[in-house]
């Protein structure tokens, strides 16, 4: 019965996961508007991580950074360490978790972005000698940490109430069998 | 328990990912059947949302475009008079440059390189990589290190083709080098691709050598020794050439003639150079 109930969860993990990583390839792109956009992978994964515990945020964040790898040509498995590595850090903060209390969402989202980019930095520009912390920092960095920020503080919420709609139904459905 | 569950999987997870990272690392063309298969999933529903996407942002900037539309409109108006006289003038040095042409038997392949249309379906939002996707692939007859167009002149390279997509690096990318040269005096450099200049709509110009006649204007295209790129593509202009500190090369910016943002269509040249050369030699 459990494994039932979960794979309606891991269904519809799924179908987030997928739904974020076409809007940030195909949507995005097209707006133009902005000089950055948010990180919807990278929101989804902590998210989870932060509300579910380490073994969801893991599993979310490996399969979130596996989509990510088959779209580039880069080494496989750049995106899924780290995805999946995030997912998994997060999952330690769970313990302060409160209903409707957004500060640490916030502070993890400012947190996970920095240490993403970081990584990307770190391993794919300075490894060739592109040392310029500075101008990343300003240019790329910081835009696209203040848009996550702001899609956070939107979509938390929802990731919140969607969570409860799925514990309730659950609880409801075991009373049912009982 | 859960705890100590979740450590152990993190624990392994991690070492499969490094190994991936190792093997694709030493054989770069391994993980493509895989990334090829789920391209078959992937690409139509990327397809379908980027189609929805751009129908639903063109109607928002229709009304908003109208207004510059017009504007532009008065201009054009201009242009084409001032146009329609200079093509009368035109018209006849082109037969001259006809002549001459057949006289030197000057190479004008670049326009008869074959070529096919793709649709821009995916793009990487964040700005760390230029890298997108297109909607053909090898069922369409396209090849890795074959070159792709837009606006007249080089935007990139395919890097990785599945059946149905491929990807393409572009040339502003930060890893991107093209071996290029002068148009006019043959001198040859290499166009890098600079995420710090990129937001300035420049790219960088390296190595030339310092006695080479190589100026500000000049048009760079793709090097006849290039290995990937087929010659005598335009990529754009030199402008800002200067002499490095070690007095013996000359560096300076380029003014790319391709277009990059709100890129939607492509040509990609269905020849690549190995098949250039063969075709060469025959």
């Amino acid at each position: 019965m459990r494994f039932k109930r979960s794979l309606k969860r891991i269904l519809i993990y799924a179908a987030l996961i997928l739904a974020a990583f076409t809007i940030q390839t195909s949507v995005f792109p097209l707006i133009t508007v902005f000089s950055s956009v948010p990180n919807l992978l990278l929101i989804l994964t902590f998210s989870l991580g932060f509300i579910y515990g380490s073994m969801t945020g893991m599993l979310c964040g490996f399969f979130a950074g596996l989509c990510m790898d088959l779209f580039y040509t880069g080494p496989f498995g750049f995106y899924s360490l780290i995805y999946m590595a995030m997912g998994y850090a997060n999952g330690i903060f769970t313990r302060y978790y409160y209903d409707d209390f957004i500060t640490i969402p916030l502070l993890l989202c400012g947190a996970n972005e920095l240490i993403y980019n970081l990584y990307i930095f770190i391993f794919r520009f300075l490894l060739r000698g592109k040392s310029d912390i500075l101008f990343y920092l300003r240019d790329i960095i910081l835009p696209e940490l203040l848009f996550s920020l702001l899609v956070t503080l939107m979509i938390y919420r929802v990731f919140l109430k969607m969570g409860k709609k799925l514990d309730s139904m659950e609880q409801r459905r075991g009373k049912d069998l009982a | 328990m859960d705890n100590k569950a979740a450590k152990y999987i993190f624990i392994v997870l991690t070492v499969i990912c490094s190994v991936l990272i190792v093997l694709s690392s030493i054989e770069t063309r391994a993980f493509d059947p895989i990334r090829s298969a789920v391209g078959y999933v992937l690409v139509p529903i990327q397809d379908g949302v980027n189609r929805a996407g751009s129908a639903i942002s063109s109607r928002l900037t229709e009304f908003q475009e109208l207004k510059e539309v017009r504007s532009e409109n008065e201009e054009l108006r201009a242009q084409i008079a001032s146009l329609s006289e200079e093509n009368s003038r035109l018209k006849s040095e082109t037969e001259e440059l006809t002549r001459l042409r057949e006289l030197y038997s000057l190479d004008t392949q670049y326009m008869q390189y074959p070529k096919v249309a793709a649709r821009v379906i995916a793009k990487d939002s964040n700005k760390w990589f230029q890298v997108f996707r297109i909607d053909k692939g090898y069922e369409d007859g396209i090849e890795v290190d074959m070159n792709v167009l837009a606006g007249g002149g080089l935007v990139g390279i395919v890097t990785e083709v599945g059946a149905n997509y491929a990807t393409v690096r572009s040339i502003i990318d930060d890893e991107s080098s093209v071996s290029a040269m002068s148009q006019h005096s043959s001198d040859g450099c290499f166009v890098q691709g600079d995420l710090e200049l990129y937001e300035e709509g420049l790219l960088r110009i390296t190595d030339i050598e310092r006695d080479a006649n190589l100026s500000d204007g000049d048009a760079i295209v793709t090097s006849n020794i290039s290995s990937k790129y087929l010659p005598g593509i335009l990529i754009g202009y030199a402008s800002d050439i200067t002499v490095d500190s070690q007095q013996l090369t000359k560096s300076g910016y380029l003014i790319p003639q391709g277009q990059f943002t709100n890129l939607q269509e492509v040509l990609v040249i269905t020849m690549t150079k190995s098949e250039y050369g063969i075709a060469d030699e025959i």
